[in-house]
């Protein structure tokens, strides 16, 4: 198993309050691995650190051995680290398809000038990211809607158009915040169905998320970080049970009657 | 270099930035508070100073009374102003409010234009030949009232920021929008204030200064540009920051005037503003200093 | 239906530069000239603002650079006219990219307040830099431009029509220039940063650069359109400046629908032949154009290309016989 995330020590400070509080993980090529945690417990931030959104205040994190610290996040999307957001982003005005291969545009080593020439190599690429796109919208069960704007769709569809999005550039790594807060029983199962498929097709995944019972059907790894900091960092069956995890959770008070009651 | 020439460009410097910074605070306050560059706001000085100069020349009022009157009307049209118009932006998209606040004072500048021609208009009252000496220095008494009344207005706005609980409101909406509503402060009523504030504040000024400088249409457009520059140099949202930049762009413009050739006075407000802006660009004093 | 597009293209770039056959009317063709000139700044204004999303009022100061340049050159260097307008465009290129650049780092609220500040400069300098610009009086009498055509022809523009031909033609491949940029992928990243910029560099678009590309597009284009105005006037003068066209280029823009190419296009023409039409005095017109801007900000901010936009959203929304259902997993 090949290392593809490596986190050292990430550290991000608001006005006095650590968000992100010394955190290091690490996340192996073709698993899905899990970022859970209670509120305020940094999860997002980091997320935004290691993507770019954030300046970090301490730490290095690389993908596939390459340095991404500080870097951009335009220039972190390129070297393959590609991710959803939490408040669901979509390009309302442009049609699903459109919006699927904007984010394939600057992957595919078109340059300006061959861009504006409209020559061969240009057509080619665009023709294979709308094959890609129209794949990707059946994937996720959107192909009806590929020549409709994406603002008519629902809450749900938009948080599947933007895992679709999120895998147009052949990423190496996709980061997903918060893939189904928000979102009916039936869409979560339809979403858990997505990234199934994606991971059996070889894409790694970090799932930041709230759903617990979401992250322990799906992931072979979770990570639970608490006020900052990591807490705890192995398989679903090893963290049901950790007693900082049922902690900070559930208050030290109930967590130690689980204690006793399981022994 | 004679002392007393050096004073004396040193305190119109002065009272020119206390004008500056009435109008710029204004501005810097409604930009803090709602995120909105509030173009037409060169106009409310100029409307103010026209009713000044209609007081006087039709009505026959007085300094005092007048500064009264238009600072309360142009509280009122801050007041309308915000109910009237701003409200229906809903807070969205900075540039709407750009291109609507240069539509008003587009309304407000030409149509002034069109009322009144663009012949300046001098405003005669009881102080206008009156000087206070001090030894050498000389200050035309309309220029020591309007020092005086642009003091006060820090002063009571200082006291509203600080002391009032719409004003800590105000300040914490500039600070942070976001925690500012969390804990429940209403932002309709704390928008209308600060726009009523920034417009009064921009009457004031004119009205303090229509009799010191010739009243006409256009007077608003050429300083209401300079308070752009002096609320990025100071920081935008920075009401203080303002405030400081201000005075000390009067007193440079001052200083210059008096070295150098008048022609480059005015360029002086855009090429600092671009100075700071390539070596500090949160401003001089940065955003959310205190006020 | 490409097909017709393109020959509805051609057609109305015939009959444009067939007016100046059919009419000696000196008004007309006057209006030809203004109408080239400005609809190529609101071009420039509409890459800038209308697909990035960066309220600019530079577009001005890239115009009056333009003409400043090309006639300083010209009378005081003896270049030709070719270059002397060239080098106006690079110039104001130059200067768009300094300023984007500068201010960009810090926020787009900043570019906006910095691209007024930057054209109100450009007003300040040409009035007092005396040595540099002549100062109030400007540089008059400009002489007849000459231009070096290949073969050993050249070109004397004396009369009206010749301008009007110049300036449209300049004017057509601005616009080609901008339609080929606006269509492309280019324009489709730069339509991505307007609609979510976050989103667009989550997928690697780099927001700086399309924007300084924007800017420098419009720069380079108001800059050339500029030095050939002035040859056309026969005079530069700091009135090249004026908040006039500024706020004429805006309507222009806000009305056409910011972001359509056509739409733009459309409006600068109107806006160009109505107001004289309606001989309005210049005041009233301003007036009217600032309630017109003050409406479309609180009513129709989109203009008609936002218009059409709603619609086509509308129709999708419509529940159309035959068309694809939600599926019970696909709740709403």
């Amino acid at each position: 198993m090949t290392t593809l995330l490596k986190v050292e020590g990430l550290t991000k400070r608001y006005f006095g309050l650590t968000a992100v509080d010394d955190v290091s993980y690490e996340v192996e090529a073709g698993t899905v691995v899990g970022l859970i945690g209670p509120n305020g417990s940094g999860k997002s931030t980091s997320i935004d650190c290691i993507s770019g959104f954030q300046p970090a205040d301490a730490g290095r994190w690389s993908l596939a051995g390459v340095d991404l610290t500080g870097l951009a996040p335009h220039r972190i999307a390129r070297a393959g680290l590609t991710r959803s957001f939490q408040t669901v982003r979509a390009y309302d005005e442009l049609t699903l398809l459109e919006n699927l291969c904007v984010a394939a545009q600057e992957n595919d080593g078109i340059g300006w000038l061959q861009a504006l020439l409209r020559g061969k190599p240009l057509r080619r690429a665009d023709a294979e990211a709308e094959a890609r796109g129209r794949d990707l919208l059946a994937t996720v069960g959107l192909a009806d809607y590929a020549g409709a704007p994406a603002a008519i769709l629902s809450y749900g569809q938009r948080k599947l158009l933007a895992i679709a999005a999120s895998m147009m550039a052949r990423p190496k790594l996709v980061v997903l915040d918060e893939p189904v807060a928000g979102v009916n029983p039936t869409m979560v199962k339809r979403i858990e169905a997505v990234i199934r498929k994606l991971n059996g097709e070889g894409v790694t995944l970090l799932i930041v998320e709230h759903n617990v019972d979401f992250i322990m059907s799906l992931c072979s790894r979770v990570i639970v970080l608490d006020a900052g900091a990591k807490i705890a960092d192995g398989p679903p069956s090893l963290i049901r049970s950790d007693s900082r995890v049922l902690a900070a959770y559930l208050g030290k008070a109930r967590a130690a009657e689980l204690d006793a009651e399981h022994g | 270099m004679d002392p007393s020439f050096l004073a004396q460009l040193l305190l119109n410097g002065i009272v020119i930035g206390v004008i500056y910074a009435l109008i710029a605070m204004g501005l810097s306050l409604i930009f803090g508070v709602l995120e909105i560059v509030n173009f037409a706001h060169g106009e409310f000085y100029m409307l103010g100073a026209m009713l000044a100069y209609f007081l006087t020349a039709h009505w026959g009022f007085s300094y005092w009374p007048i500064i009264v009157i238009v600072t309360v009307v142009a509280l009122a049209l801050g007041y309308v102003l915000y109910e009237g118009l701003l409200l229906s932006l809903h807070g969205e998209g900075f540039e709407r409010s750009i291109l609507l606040t240069l539509g008003l004072s587009m309304v407000l500048q030409n149509g002034a234009v069109f009322l009144f021609t663009t012949t300046p208009k001098m405003m005669e009252t009881s102080l206008s030949y009156s000087n206070i000496v001090v030894g050498d220095l000389r200050l035309p008494v309309a220029r020591v009232f309007a020092l005086g009344l642009g003091l006060f207005a820090f002063t009571a706005l200082y006291l509203i920021l600080h002391r009032t609980r719409i004003g800590k409101a105000m300040r914490g909406v500039a600070q942070n929008r976001d925690a500012a509503l969390m804990v429940g402060i209403d932002p309709r009523a704390v928008s209308r204030l600060a726009v009523a504030i920034g417009i009064g504040l921009s009457g004031l000024a004119g009205a303090a200064l229509a009799p010191v400088y010739a009243v006409h249409p256009l007077m608003g457009f050429s300083f209401v540009f300079k308070a752009f520059a002096i609320i990025i140099i100071g920081g935008l949202g920075n009401v203080s920051g303002a405030a400081i930049a201000a005075v000390m762009l009067g007193i440079l413009e001052s200083l210059a005037g008096g070295f150098l050739p008048l022609a480059l006075v005015d360029a002086l407000a855009f090429v600092s503003m671009i100075a700071v802006l390539l070596l500090r660009p949160q401003g001089l004093f940065g955003r959310g200093v205190r006020v | 239906m490409k097909a017709l597009r393109i020959a509805a293209v051609v057609a109305g770039l015939v009959a444009l530069f067939a007016i100046p056959q059919m009419t000696r009317n000196e008004y007309v063709l006057a209006l030809g000239v203004s109408f080239a000139a400005m609809s190529v700044i609101a071009g420039g204004l509409n890459l800038v603002y209308g697909y990035v999303g960066l309220l600019s009022f530079a577009q001005v100061g890239f115009f009056g650079i333009g003409g400043y340049t090309a006639a300083l050159l010209v009378v005081d260097r003896g270049w030709s006219l070719w270059a002397g307008v060239v080098a106006g465009g690079g110039l104001a290129t130059l200067v768009g990219l300094v300023i984007g650049y500068s201010s960009l780092r810090l926020s787009r609220h900043a570019f906006a307040i910095v691209s007024l500040s930057f054209a109100l400069l450009c007003m300040i300098v040409a009035r007092d830099w005396v040595e540099l610009t002549r100062g109030a009086m400007g540089i008059p009498g400009l002489p007849t431009p000459v231009m070096n055509l290949p073969w050993g022809l050249s070109w004397r523009l004396v009369r009206p029509a010749d301008f009007y031909y110049l300036l449209m033609g300049v004017a057509a491949l601005s616009h080609g220039l901008i339609y080929l940029v606006v269509t492309s992928r280019l324009g489709r990243a730069m339509r991505a940063i307007k609609l979510n910029e976050p989103l667009a560099q989550s997928q690697g678009i780099n927001p700086l650069a399309y924007k300084l590309l924007a800017i420098a597009l419009s720069a380079l284009l108001a800059g050339i359109v500029g030095g050939l105005f002035v040859f056309y006037l026969t005079i530069v003068d700091p009135s090249i400046f004026d908040f006039y066209y500024t706020e004429t280029t805006l309507i222009m823009v806000i009305i056409g629908g910011p972001g359509s190419f056509w739409g733009v296009l459309a409006s600068s023409a109107v806006l160009t032949a109505l107001p004289d039409m309606l001989r309005f005095t210049t005041d009233l017109r301003m007036v009217l154009y600032g309630i017109v801007l003050i409406a479309a900000m609180i009513v129709f901010p989109g203009g008609f290309g936002g218009w059409l936009h709603r619609r086509r959203v509308a129709r999708w929304r419509r529940p159309r016989p035959g068309a694809p259902t939600n599926t019970p997993s696909i709740t709403p």
